[in-house]
């Protein structure tokens, strides 16, 4: 819908009406004062006297729609800005950690509270992070597919049964799952605080959330693709593995790193489970293991401003791998099952032209008409990539 | 294979059809159930475990469990009255702040924004559902807790009158009036958890809403409707379902944020129902306070406090996934 | 996506992971001579601050990797006994009751080995006139009182009588206390239960705690009150430091205080005069504690502090103590003797080298006799070094070469405006060693005089509540950055604002009595005499906010008006126009 230039006139006029209005009587007549109270009041005359500007040249629905329309509006760039607001917020306040290149290669063991920010850095908590997350990953990502498959294959009572529990369990909360591990796992068998309890915790935060994510994914395939591949006659698990599993492989790969980024921002259970070192430590069976969102839990909490710097520091380092991870989500995924991408359509073409010519020279023999030449070339030509 | 058993020369028996999966099928079926029935196991050892251990501690307090607001277990006396309620008030300020601004902005996505920027803002949007809740947190206890005391001394002095806003030891005739007695508040701490949960309850919205049928919004068109009245005739009562159910969602969320209110919030442990002032309480903050010096018996305690955030959160969460089905949009997606 | 730019993205991602591994390659962890394992501990935060110092030392001097987690000594008492860590440091020592529950010692064989001393201080945030308070005095009745809200003002009668020389404000007092359990809290309510036990047994009634609670780890809150609960010693001297905190006091470690740069009060000792817990301070305090002697008790060198409570010397501060560390003395649950011999290293270098730290940390190094049963302890972890030690290298300022106390022997002597009485220093404590001008009634035998004592920062405090007619609306513009507030439903009026708000030379003011001089740092009185606040403007809903609720409204009327009466009256003439 195009804007006319009254529609302009209006909000512009509105705006600055309300603005110049709530100037004058929060400076000069009222008793308040305050960005807040400006800022309400200035939008709340803003509505009114855009209401009475377009009540001018409209009748009572169309005043209505203008309203409604700048208050979704509002809303919509309220939202993001406090967003984004909140994620600058936490770049801005580390900028001074993020400048020194030993933040990103060392880690804390030398660093005391009053040395400067040349001294220390967070790759401890780096490093912790993906090793947690890597073990966690090597023990979800295979369970939870196979969990996935099992319950789009195998449908029955056990399957539903195995799939309201795994809705529920998505419901655990994450210092649960925590304290579950802590009291199994440290107090009950006496293994260490260390990276691959906070592993275990975080395992069984995400499987639930993995398999529901994969479960959705794989029930999106459609089932006419099944029941052609059935109907050559294959068998169930090559059906899985050569049909079902590749169409729907950019899904998977999607919820698989979604839920990846979600651990990794987890701090509760790994609060619990993997104690706190200001030394890298390579090895989660022993010793504890610190991950980045633990260590800027913990920085923050002292007075000096240099820790709060490298605090910040560590968010803003921890909040760029949840964005790198979700541009890589973007990148991998994102298609719609069957869709392939332009190499995957490549590799189609070469293998169909590569059979074709296998038909050919086995109709050689045979008493056959003469096989067409396949007829993708033309296809071919168009798609080759450029 | 199929192989017919058919019946006798005298009579009709419906011959019984089977297929010889043969043995790689079957040992997938196999894999298969095994895998489920391990992820059945270990879910199923997470719940009981919790279940036993909580029942130790429910078994000694009884009823007074949900009615006692200290929490002393060696000395016998424990209750989740306090921490209840304030995680309910703290999830119910966060659902109040969120959803207004979530729908809103949902709306604005999927309605009014140009197709350019659309695509943008929902990865964006989408991104901070994925911002760890840490720098929320942050942002909480190092932004917004100043800037928020001298609303909060507002509310309180123009609105105190409702009990809920009321703040006991702040006289707002009394110039020199503490300021941190509105620091640590729910109001705050409901405030940060709010903004996280925004963007995961937005994003739900907006795709119930792109789902709205394209017949019946033309039909609302064709019909003299402006666009806010074809939003609020055809695009809401579609997404009622979807609504409903990203709100749930979000306040499942809310009730088991644990560690943004840890950071903000001053823990006490009698329930507390004013929302600005400081003092409150949340299952999480009491579970990541109280761990490490628990007693065996105390962590007993913990776990059924956990146990009882978990049926909450479970109640909600299978509320939301039953409404949402039942709607438009759920059976449409 | 163009195959070219998938290939740059590739490519970029694939470098720069491989980046990462190249800095983690390049960079790998110095692998030092000696290889010590690794030991983990937790507990205590009240002694954190030291424990941290030296493991980062030891790190840095022999490569040693000693986790500590500073998460209270409930916390640490207990990982120790499930044998989550290899060693705790704690306030309090196992086996004590508190409300009614006994704290079990672990199964595990344990000992105990001081570390460190020091003072169990209050930290607070305060301003007079926007300047920050530094020479609060409390008397212990009076720091109770505080505590458990029967004190509620900073300008009550109590404080002010601790307090001559400065003019208390009437803002609130908001005691800070540890949410989390806490030796710290166990120390306090120690001295609580037994030197003012009428007070503390009213407030455990109060709390809901039965009468009479003794001592505990888990401070009770009284509900209703504006007391804070915050979680360690960082989030309760945290609370207090940041801009809303003023009027906050809270029970923290001397180093605390130190770190963030506040002040800490000083404490009446019996003797009658007001000490802040120095190392020298706490020294002197400690020569009164009882150690447990017995060797083959389990209890074998903890402390009983009443004689230190009540400590006649004019030097003491009375809530001094020393800090544990709880050690394995088995080979079991996961200890082994090579984590004995890191955690033998471990005690035996901040017992001799890290003492000599202790001071400049905020904590009291430990005399002579703790340190020799501290070695002699050490040798009972498995796998200890068992070598001797040459204790006299040991550079601790408490030795001395007959046997007593050094660092108590050459104690300062606390000044005589330090005495109870009508007198009050205005020098600095802790973290926040600026003086703080006082009452020239108070000033007494300081030395440092009237006017002299505070000319800068004495001179500076009039530009908000000194003197001339500035005095009153100074109240907005003027150093009113002390986070007091402005609160929005206010007006500057400033009309409550100073107390000398007279005219300018020579004249004698009304209020005080004292003469005045135009710029305020004239004859005599150059003390804070008057906190500017913003107050509201007085019948914000009488006559004036009528009349402003008036204005507001006839200017919308005059912006909104004449537009809507012009289409009113168009529509009007429209209509008559088509009937007629």
């Amino acid at each position: 819908m195009q804007s006319r230039a009254s529609d302009v006139y209006a909000v512009v006029g509105a705006g600055a009406a309300a603005l110049a209005l709530t100037w004058v009587m929060f400076g000069w007549l009222l008793p308040f004062n305050g960005v807040v109270g400006f800022v309400v009041v200035a939008y709340v005359l803003f509505l009114a006297l855009y209401a009475l500007l377009v009540s001018f040249d409209e009748d009572g629905p169309a005043i209505v729609d203008r309203i409604a329309a700048a208050v979704v509006r509002s809303m919509g760039l309220l939202l993001v800005a406090v967003l984004v607001f909140v994620v600058s917020y936490a770049l801005f306040e580390g900028r001074k950690a993020l400048v020194h290149l030993n933040f990103f290669t060392e880690d804390m063991q030398l660093a005391g509270p009053l040395e400067p920010l040349s001294v220390g850095g967070a790759l401890h908590a780096a490093v912790g992070t993906l090793v947690q997350i890597t073990l966690a990953l090597l023990v979800t990502v295979p369970v939870g597919l196979v969990c996935a498959v099992f319950l789009s294959e195998v449908p029955g009572p056990f399957a539903r049964f195995v799939r309201t529990i795994v809705e529920a369990m998505t419901a655990l909360p994450s210092i649960v799952a925590g304290l579950f591990i802590y009291a199994t796992v440290i107090l009950g068998l006496g293994m260490d605080r260390s990276g691959l309890a906070a592993a275990l915790a975080l395992a069984v935060m995400m499987l639930p959330i993995i398999i529901r994510a994969a479960d959705v994914v794989i029930r999106l395939v459609p089932g006419t693709l099944r029941e052609a591949a059935y109907a050559m006659g294959t068998s169930r698990w090559r059906t899985v593995w050569h049909v079902v599993l590749p169409t729907c492989r950019s899904g998977l790969t999607t919820s698989v790193i979604l839920g990846t980024g979600r651990g990794i921002g987890e701090t509760s259970p790994v609060l619990l489970t993997a104690g706190f070192t200001s030394e890298m430590n390579l090895d989660p069976t022993s010793g504890p293991m610190v991950s980045l969102p633990l260590a800027t839990f913990q920085y923050v909490k002292s007075p000096e401003p240099t820790m709060i710097a490298r605090g910040f520091g560590t968010a803003a380092l921890l909040m760029a791998l949840v964005l790198a991870l979700f541009v890589a989500a973007r990148f991998f995924g994102g298609r719609g099952p069957g869709q392939l991408t332009r190499r995957q359509e490549h590799r189609r073409v070469l293998a169909s032209r590569r059979d074709a010519e296998r038909f050919a020279e086995s109709h050689v023999a045979a008493p056959n008409p003469p096989s067409t030449p396949p007829r993708t070339t033309a296809l071919d030509e168009s798609r080759r990539p450029s | 294979m199929a192989v017919a058993t058919g019946g006798g020369v005298d009579g009709d028996v419906p011959r019984r059809l089977y297929a010889d999966p043969g043995l790689p099928d079957r040992v997938f079926r196999a894999v298969l159930r095994g895998g489920g029935a391990l992820v059945l196991a270990v879910m199923l050892l997470v719940g009981g475990f919790l279940l036993y251990r909580a029942w130790l501690a429910l078994d000694k307090a009884g009823w007074g469990f949900l009615s006692t607001a200290e929490w002393a277990p060696d000395a016998g006396k424990f209750g989740i009255a306090a921490v209840l309620v304030g995680t309910v008030l703290i999830a119910s300020v966060a659902v109040c702040v969120a959803v207004p601004l979530a729908t809103g902005a949902a709306l604005y996505i999927s309605e009014y924004a140009p197709p350019r920027l659309r695509q943008t803002l929902i990865s964006v949007v989408d991104l901070m559902a994925a911002v760890p809740s840490v720098v929320y947190g942050l942002w909480g206890v190092f932004f917004l807790q100043d800037k928020v005391i001298p609303t909060a001394r507002w509310i309180a002095a123009y609105l105190g009158w409702i009990p809920l806003f009321d703040v006991d030891g702040a006289d707002p005739a009394d110039p020199l009036a503490p300021a941190s007695v509105y620091t640590s508040s729910t109001f705050i701490a409901g405030l940060v958890v709010g903004m996280m949960i925004a963007p995961i309850v937005c994003s739900i919205m907006r795709e119930v809403f792109s789902q709205a049928p394209a017949g019946e919004r033309e039909g609302a068109y064709a019909l003299g409707a402006t666009r806010w009245g074809m939003i609020r005739s055809v695009v809401l009562p579609f997404g009622k379902g979807g609504m409903i159910g990203g709100t749930m969602l979000g306040l499942g969320r809310a009730l088991g944020e644990t560690i943004a209110v840890y950071m903000i919030i001053s823990l006490v442990f009698d329930i507390q129902w004013h929302v600005l002032q400081s003092g409150t309480s949340s299952v999480s903050s009491l579970i990541a306070l109280r761990y490490g010096e628990a007693s065996e018996f105390g962590m007993s305690a913990l776990m059924a406090a956990g146990f009882a955030l978990f049926l909450m959160t479970l109640v909600v969460n299978f509320a939301a996934s039953s409404i949402v089905a039942r709607s438009r949009s759920g059976a449409a997606s | 996506m163009r195959p070219a730019t998938r290939f740059r993205v590739g490519a970029t991602l694939s470098a720069l992971l491989s980046l990462l591994c190249a800095l983690l390659v390049a960079d790998p962890p110095p692998a030092r001579a000696a290889t010590y394992a690794k030991i983990t501990g937790s507990g205590s935060t009240w002694s954190s601050n030291a424990v941290f110092q030296w493991t980062r030392n030891i790190k840095a001097n022999m490569g040693m990797t000693v986790n500590f987690t500073d998460n209270g000594s409930s916390q640490g008492r207990e990982q120790f006994k499930r044998n989550v860590v290899d060693f705790a440091v704690s306030e309090i020592p196992y086996g004590l009751k508190e409300q009614g529950v006994a704290d079990t010692p672990p199964r595990r064989g344990y000992a105990y080995m001081p570390i460190v001393a020091g003072g169990t201080s209050f930290m607070y945030n305060l301003k007079i006139n926007g300047k920050k308070v530094t020479n609060l005095r409390l008397s212990g009745p009076v720091v109770a009182k505080i505590f458990t809200g029967k004190i509620t003002r900073w300008n009550d009668a109590a404080v002010r009588h601790d307090n001559p020389g400065l003019n208390l404000p009437a803002r609130q007092i908001i005691p800070v206390v540890r949410s989390d359990g806490s030796g710290t809290s166990a120390q306090f309510t120690t001295w609580m239960a037994k030197e003012q036990s009428g007070v503390w047994n009213d407030y455990c009634r109060r709390t809901g705690r039965g009468s009479g609670c003794g001592m505990t780890s888990n401070y009770p809150l009284l509900s209703g009150s504006s007391m804070v609960s915050k979680s360690g010693s960082l989030g309760v001297s945290g609370h207090v430091r940041q801009p809303s905190g003023e009027g906050a006091i809270t029970y923290v470690e001397y180093s605390y205080a130190i770190k963030t740069g506040f002040p800490v009060a000083k404490m009446l000792n019996k003797k009658g005069y007001y000490v802040e817990p120095t190392a020298s301070s706490v020294a002197v305090g400690l020569t009164g504690a009882r150690i447990n002697n017995d060797k083959n008790s389990p209890n074998y060198l903890t402390q009983i502090l009443d004689g230190v409570y009540r400590n006649g010397d004019a030097r003491t501060y009375p809530l001094s103590s020393y800090s544990y560390m709880i050690l394995p003395t088995k080979e079991e649950e996961g200890f082994t003797k090579s984590k004995g011999n890191s955690l033998g290293t471990f005690g035996r270098y901040f017992l001799c080298d890290g003492q000599q730290q202790a001071e400049e940390l905020g904590y009291s190094p430990l005399p002579k006799n703790l340190v020799q049963a501290g070695f002699a302890q050490v040798r009972r972890v498995p796998g200890a070094p068992t070598s001797a030690i040459n204790i006299n290298k040991c550079r601790n300022p408490t030795f001395s070469s007959d046997g007593t106390n050094t660092l108590a022997r050459n104690a300062p002597y606390p000044k005589a405006c330090d005495k109870q009485g009508p007198t009050q220093c205005s020098d600095g404590t802790a973290g926040d060693k600026g003086k703080t001008p006082v009452k020239p009634g108070a000033q007494g035998g300081d030395g440092n005089g009237g006017g002299g004592g505070g000319a800068g920062p004495g001179g500076g405090g009039a530009n908000g509540g000194g003197s001339g007619p500035g005095g009153g609306s100074g109240g907005s513009a003027g150093p009113d950055s002390d986070g007091d507030g402005t609160p929005d439903a206010r007006e500057s009026a400033g009309s409550g604002g100073g107390g000398t708000g007279g005219g300018g030379g020579g004249a004698v003011d009304p209020d005080t009595g004292l003469p005045i001089s135009g710029d305020g740092t004239g004859s005599g009185d150059t003390s804070v005499a008057a906190t500017p606040v913003s107050l509201a403007s007085g019948g914000a809903f009488g006559l004036r906010g009528a009349l402003m609720a008036l204005s507001a409204f006839l200017l919308l009327a005059v912006v909104v008006g004449p537009p809507v009466m012009a289409r009113v009256l168009a529509g009007r003439a429209r209509r008559r126009g088509e009937i007629a």
